[in-house]
């Protein structure tokens, strides 16, 4: 008669509960890179900063072509415009059409992609201003609707 | 009687307690790397509300009433900052462990988290705008660790002759 346990057992206690721990693992992983982007995602400061600069530059006053634009300060005649880009930590201006949903997510970085996936698109507005910050080596964005001046 | 079949030998003990070490260390090491992700976001995401709660308050004030000049004092305890509005003056005040405007006090979640009385302010002429920002850090056990959970202020409007800064 076989009395405790057999090495073959505990070997398949062990993966059985190292697979468990592991899937356990990809759940709080996804939950802490969660909350993370929470912090990272529509600061409140940030999305001032976002209207300011759109006032500002009057980013809503431009001619848009295509899904998604980049504001750069050489097309800008305001003096100011690369250094208050720089004094809000601003890396880039990004100027998109409000629903914006099938684009090629290859020519932009996943830290942008991750956020246009994390954004609603209920409100009534043509196009989004979304501003890319790059504090202390990490990416946070904030985004405002706008609409059409044009029309 | 087989002898080999009574229970756990010597050999199946040691491999058993080597593997369920080797599980165990690995814990050990996903539970720290898991900790070092969330410890600085977590101490700005338990004062999130708060502090998206004051900044839209100031920032909802500085647009809707016109700032017209700031005034900052440093006292032993604490330190104010005299918002200038067309019509009326607010009083921010920073404490060590809250923060206190229009009567209402947004007080600190971490036990280890406090307010920099150190407020870093700066104002630059972008003739004919100029720009106000104001930031109070938060430090953690001492260290201000990210700049995620201080709060940042704004200010960017055409200049005018009465404005003092």
């Amino acid at each position: 008669m076989k009395r405790g346990f057999a090495l073959l057992e505990t070997i398949v206690v062990i993966t059985f509960v190292a697979v468990s721990l592991l899937l356990l693992y990809g759940t709080f992983r996804g939950m802490v890179t969660r909350s993370k982007d929470n912090i990272l995602y529509d600061n409140a400061s940030d999305i001032y900063k976002a209207f300011y600069l759109k006032e500002y530059l009057e980013l809503d006053k431009l001619n848009i072509n295509g899904d998604i634009n980049f504001y750069d300060c050489k097309d800008s005649n305001n003096t100011y415009c690369s250094f208050i880009l720089d004094k809000f930590e601003v890396n880039k201006i990004y100027i998109t059409k409000y629903d914006l949903k099938d684009y090629d997510k290859s020519l932009y970085s996943s830290f942008f992609n991750n956020y246009v996936g994390s954004l609603s698109n209920k409100g009534d507005y043509k196009y989004r201003l979304i501003v890319e910050f790059n504090r202390e080596n990490t990416y946070s964005y904030a985004s405002l609707g706008m609409r059409d001046e044009h029309e | 009687m087989n002898m080999n079949k009574k229970g756990v030998t010597i050999l199946e003990l040691l491999i058993s307690i080597s593997l369920i070490g080797v599980v165990i260390l690995m814990l050990l090491k996903v539970m720290f790397s898991l900790d070092s992700i969330n410890n600085d976001q977590s101490y700005a995401s338990n004062d999130e509300i708060d502090r998206t709660s004051i900044i839209k308050e100031i920032e909802q004030d500085f647009l809707e009433n016109k700032l017209r000049g700031i005034d900052i004092k440093k006292e032993k305890d604490n330190t104010l900052i005299t918002f200038k509005y067309d019509n009326k003056e607010e009083i921010l005040s920073i404490y060590i462990d809250r923060l206190e405007y229009k009567s209402v006090s947004y007080k600190l979640e971490s036990s280890n988290a406090t307010y920099d009385l150190d407020i870093n302010y700066t104002y630059d002429d972008l003739n004919p705008y100029y720009l106000i920002t104001l930031n109070i850090p938060v430090l953690i056990k001492g260290e201000n660790t990210t700049l995620n959970d201080d709060i940042t202020l704004t200010y960017l409007n055409l200049k005018n002759a009465q404005d003092s800064y």
